[in-house]
């Protein structure tokens, strides 16, 4: 560990020595460009209202200033003002005293100098905001993040695919997984356990690949909120975390786009205005690895005499929303979220024989997500305001296995066909309300409920076998399982004095299947204390309940991977956690740092038994399974430099997690897979210039369990083909702590005036982490352990094309 | 072009770097008593007792006979001796005890043969052929290819849960399929079985999981283990198809008695033990999650073992046979094709 340490200062040096100034020269510019250009160096969001900026040209010219006195250059004019809340400047038509209302409502356009801006007629709207716009000490939650879109293109990950997971893995408390892939085991929680909502609807597939890619574009993302500890009354259904990702709205001013090409995929969005009211935005991305693949397999193939080879994979995801405002109180949205891979592979004799076989063996996987939905903002009054939802979201995977082969002797050919195909099926149609109102200052109240009428069919398999003139045709009695979920929420936000604040709340569900109800009820309550402006100690309370689980065979994400009910023996999961945190922010809100403690206990997990393997699969789908408990506790601490042309972070986690089955492990309890003790992750980005951004991300943690099987015994002869060879003695689950982790990623972004480049190295200095450990044998027959070692170095090259 | 043919070169290095790295893990085990034993019906019974051993150690690899351990085996409660002939039904407890490697024990009954049913067979020629003579001057005077579907009763007895594994052979007056290599040249055997095709009947694959199904690992196989789950109490009929099976005759070698040929069906019912060995197997060697295991990617699987130090397997069978005489068929199938005057 200790040789890590001059590396990690190296790398955080920097961040400390940044201050937070802008230098910006704009003449005559679309206002959206310029506040991009103060995002980028501040962290700083802008929140305004659409309609307020549009068609607003600014000019301005800054150097080396403060953000207060950068802004108050910009909004030197009397019709717009801003004010600084955390991290956001929020943006507001100057009221207008009464004397003065014939001069504004001439004043249309305004030309200052140096700053300058032209402003139409307003109008204010209801617009959904991160309920994490503030800084940590002001909020009552413990363990809650918002990632802008910006902060998740900022963090380097393989291939320069933007990721929304893998840049939630730079945060402490949170373990990736298995290397390279999209996982996130959040507090200790299995990878099942976090909640991931797209505009409010549940999406069940959020990656694409086996994991190796997220499922959303980051392009498409306006923001996400996230939470571990303190889980708003809003959400549930998820025992360990939370993530709301909302996609972006059209742009009002103009058509903006852009256009990426990257090694692995290609993607392209547009938004825009359609009239006065309306807007559109549409994000478009797709592999390119069948592209690359074609030619390959054309070379592999027209080498081979005797044999084709097929394989295509693809993934593509679209999101398209269009909004339109009725009127200040009112705006509508629709839209469409579809997320698709597609795996085709296989094998074929090229010609069939005049005597011998012939074989043509194809498997086809299709799987992904589908989201339907249209959503109503209202305003009923200035304090009062709802989001209505109506939507539909389908879970697909399909597999089917094709293999024809024929042998022929003579004049006579012995044709067998076999055609298995599995369906894995989540239906679900949700409604739901949430309300916002504001009974006074001190006290925000969040309220709602909703209904979703889930149909679940588990992997029904169908088997179609034909050979001569025999066919047999099976099907598995797996049937589909309709349930019924509702719940309603309420918690109240409650400034109680400058130093207390409160968010209580209580999320009642029930889950009805198979005639059975569950009731579920998770009161949740987060308390923050601040002695002065810089410091709050916060303490939370957190039940959460998980009505459906995902069974994975693998460590893998994979289209076999089955999303199921909780029926028959088993009980809804629940968790309980208590968190405590301490934070503190600068005087300039500059850094902020963290300490966050936590201990949760899970109960009705469920899991494959020991030796499920030796289970037909025939019995119920779930007679492979188990249910047992784990608990998870840790410390989570983070440093962070917020704004400037250096941000970042330095986040390290001390945490342990272990699980107790009956069925597993001899009842007895043992550690969690990622039971990884200490976690260390850091994370630069380096505005150099206008021109040059470089981002480094560095993560170590202690290694993942494995069990590793160490002894073998004699395996019996019992005088048939499944016999002889050694077999690995059984041992405790996870007994063994594989190597410790760490990988650092670099990623540069270079402008020119059309767009931007992107280059990213993962695995920088190519330090092959272990990630497993098998059992061989050496050319010369010497029995040997090996470490098993995936990913090495991997550059990546990506072009952004802006308009 | 340089520049590309410098990129292309790291990315092959960098991919290419080694993988696997050999190393001697630091952890505490010791080794422990293995037993291993098939106990049949009406045969005397043999134990084979060893030890276990760390996997990289070549030593251990080559010998890990255990020579001062005592065998104990009670049948029914009760320590019988060598003498001793397992009956059906009969719950024998196996207990070892070693000075160096501690104890060991393992329990199993052996299970009651299920008395094979209804049994329909039905050959069907797909080819006649009456051919020249061969490279030692025979004459074939009749070459018969034909499918051969058999439908077999399993009448499962009630109350238990039973495992079965279905087996077959033939023979034929010149030799069988087991002596096949014994056999003369001058008289090879005149029937062979061709492809039995596991995928005609569905039992066969009730072990294997979707996971598995769509990976295509349930295809090609020749797992014949199955379990009464689906048919508890009831009558199964398992549907067995042969195909490509030959019958051919040669001037040299002919006379009637070659007609005297068969198959013989094995019905045999195995402990819980055995079934869930042969599916371990089966998952390790054939399996999908098998290969994942290895790298890392899925959940390690070790041995199965009924044993109660974790090493080793004990089983019981017992079993049933019906014979289906293919005589008729064949004398008719020459008869009507004329090929031996």
């Amino acid at each position: 560990m200790k040789k890590y340490i001059p590396f990690i200062i190296m790398l955080l040096l920097p961040i400390i020595l940044q201050a937070q100034n802008v230098t910006i020269r704009a003449v005559n510019q679309p206002a959206a460009t310029v506040f991009r250009s103060i995002v980028e160096q501040t962290g700083m969001n802008f929140v305004y209202s659409s309609e307020l900026l549009k068609d607003m040209k600014v000019s301005v010219n800054v150097k080396d200033k403060s953000l207060k006195q950068t802004l108050s250059e910009i909004f030197k004019g009397p019709d717009i003002e801003y004010r600084i809340k955390g991290k956001n400047v929020i943006l507001t038509r100057r009221q207008p005293k009464k004397k003065e209302d014939k001069k504004v409502a001439k004043r249309q356009n305004v030309t200052l100098y140096p700053s300058s801006i032209t402003v139409p007629k307003m109008l204010e709207e209801v617009v959904v905001v991160s309920r994490l716009e503030a800084p940590a000490v002001e909020t009552a939650e413990i363990g809650a993040k918002k990632l802008t879109a910006q902060e998740i293109i900022n963090t380097p990950v393989m291939f320069g695919e933007s990721d929304v997971i893998k840049a939630l893995q730079m945060q402490p408390g949170i373990s990736e997984g298995q290397e390279g892939l999209a996982g996130m085991n959040v507090h200790g929680g299995n990878a099942d356990e976090n909640l991931c909502m797209l505009d409010n609807v549940p999406l069940y597939q959020v990656n694409h690949f086996a994991g190796l890619f997220s499922a959303f574009n980051a392009e498409a993302i306006r923001y996400i909120d996230f939470f571990k500890s303190s889980i708003p009354a809003k959400y549930d259904g998820r025992l360990s975390s939370y993530l709301d990702v909302r996609t972006k709205n059209g742009n009002p001013d103009g058509h903006h786009g852009s256009a990426k090409l990257g090694l692995t995929s290609g993607s392209f969005n547009i938004d825009g205005p359609i009239g006065r009211r309306t807007t559109y935005s549409v994000a478009l991305r797709r592999s390119w690895f069948d592209v690359l693949s074609i030619p390959m397999l054309a070379i592999i193939n027209s080498s081979s005499d005797d044999e084709k080879i097929r394989f295509r994979y693809a993934f593509m995801d679209l999101n398209a929303k269009v909004t339109h405002r009725f009127s200040n109180n009112a705006t509508a949205f629709a839209s469409v979220y579809f997320g698709n891979d597609v795996l085709r592979t296989g094998s074929s004799d090229k010609e069939q024989p005049q005597t011998g076989w012939y074989d043509d063996d194809k498997a086809d996987f299709n799987w992904g997500n589908l989201v339907a939905q249209t959503g109503l903002n209202y305003k009923f009054k200035p304090e009062m305001s709802a989001e209505f939802t109506a939507a539909y979201t389908r879970y697909f995977s399909g597999m089917t296995h094709d293999w024809l082969s024929k042998e022929t002797t003579g004049e006579n050919t012995v044709e067998s066909h076999s055609v298995t195909k599995t369906r894995n099926n989540i239906n679900d149609w949700i409604f739901r309300a949430d309300f916002d109102w504001r009974p006074g200052e001190t006290n925000r109240v969040r309220f709602g409920g909703g209904y979703t009428l889930h149909s679940f069919l588990p992997a029904r398999t169908n088997r179609n076998y034909t050979v001569g003139t025999t066919q047999i045709v099976t099907r598995d009695s797996t049937w589909t399982y309709t349930a019924n979920e509702a719940n309603a929420y309420i918690e109240d936000d409650w400034r109680i004095s400058d130093r207390f604040r409160a968010n209580a709340g209580l999320h009642l569900s029930l889950f009805n299947i198979d005639g059975k109800t569950n009731y579920g009820i998770a009161p949740r309550l987060s308390l923050s204390y601040r002695p002065n402006e810089h410091w709050a100690v916060k303490a939370a309370y957190a039940r959460t309940n998980q009505y459906v689980h995902q069974l994975s065979q693998t460590y893998l994400s994979l289209p076999t991977d089955q999303w199921v009910p909780i029926t028959g023996k088993f009980r809804p999961q629940n968790a309980d956690k208590v968190s405590l945190g301490v934070y503190w922010q600068s005087e300039n809100r500059m850094f902020a740092a963290s300490v966050e403690g936590y201990y949760k206990i899970m109960r009705n997990l469920v899991d494959y038994r020991d030796e499920y393997y030796l289970q037909p699969p025939t019995e119920m789908w779930n007679a492979q399974l188990c249910s047992g408990k784990g608990t998870a506790r840790g410390v989570d601490f983070k440093v962070e430099k917020q704004f400037g042309k250096l941000t970042g972070h330095i986040a390290y986690s001390l945490a342990w997690s272990d699980r107790t089955f009956p069925d597993k492990n001899n009842g007895l309890t043992f550690p969690a897979r990622f039971d990884n003790r200490h976690t260390i992750n850091i994370l630069v980005n380096w505005n150099i210039n206008k021109k040059v951004r470089l981002n480094a991300a560095w993560t170590g943690h202690s290694g993942n369990r494995f069990t590793l099987l160490p002894q073998v015994w004699d395996a019996p002869e019992f005088g048939n083909s499944y016999t002889g060879d050694e077999s690995p003695l059984k041992t405790r689950i996870n007994n063994y702590q594989l190597p410790f982790y760490h990988r650092l990623d670099l990623s540069c972004t270079v402008r020119n005036k059309r767009g931007y480049w992107t280059f990213s190295l993962f695995n920088a200095y190519c330090h092959m982490n272990t990630v497993a450990i098998r059992r061989t044998y050496t050319n010369s027959n010497c029995p040997v352990f090996q470490k098993v070692k995936l990913l090495p170095i991997i550059p990546s090259i990506s072009y952004t094309w802006q308009f | 072009m340089a520049i590309l043919r410098y990129i292309l070169s790291i990315l092959a290095a960098t991919l290419l770097t080694g993988c696997y790295e050999d190393f001697s893990p630091e952890i505490d085990t010791k080794p422990v008593l293995c037993l291993n034993s098939l106990i049949t019906a009406g045969e005397p019974i043999e134990v084979k007792v060893s030890h276990t051993w760390m996997f990289n150690d070549e030593k251990g690899k080559s010998n890990h006979e255990v020579t001062d351990a005592s065998i104990t085996i009670l049948a029914n409660e009760r320590i019988v001796g060598s003498d001793y002939l397992p009956k059906e039904g009969d719950k024998i407890r196996i207990m070892t005890e070693s000075p160096t490697y501690g104890s060991a024990m393992a329990e199993v009954t052996v299970p009651y043969a299920t008395p094979i049913g209804k049994v329909k067979f039905t050959p069907v020629v797909t080819n006649i052929w009456k051919g020249d003579e061969d490279f030692f001057h025979y004459q074939m005077l009749a070459d018969i290819t034909f499918n051969l579907n058999i439908e077999m009763d399993v009448n499962d007895s009630a109350g238990t849960d039973n495992y079965y594994q279905f087996g077959y052979n033939w023979f034929s007056e010149s030799g069988d399929d087991d002596s096949y290599g014994e056999l003369s040249a001058s008289r090879p055997p005149s029937l062979s079985i061709g492809t039995f095709e596991y995928n005609a009947e569905p039992i066969f694959k009730e072990h294997v999981g979707v996971f598995e199904t769509v990976m295509g690992n349930g295809e090609d196989t020749d797992f014949v283990f199955f379990t009464d789950r689906q048919f508890p109490g009831r009558t199964y009929t398992l549907h067995l198809n042969f195909t490509n099976n030959t019958f051919n005759i040669k001037n040299e070698t002919y006379d009637e008695s070659l007609l005297e040929c068969g198959m013989t069906l094995y019905l045999t019912t195995v402990s819980e033990s055995y079934y869930k060995w042969a599916v371990y197997k089966w998952n390790v060697d054939e399996g999908i999650t098998g290969d994942l295991s290895d790298i890392g990617l899925a959940e390690s699987k070790w041995g199965y073992s009924n044993v109660s130090t974790g090493a080793g397997v004990v089983a019981a069978q017992s079993s049933a046979k019906y014979t289906i005489d293919l005589k008729e068929f064949l004398e008719r199938t020459i008869n009507q094709s004329n090929t031996i005057r």
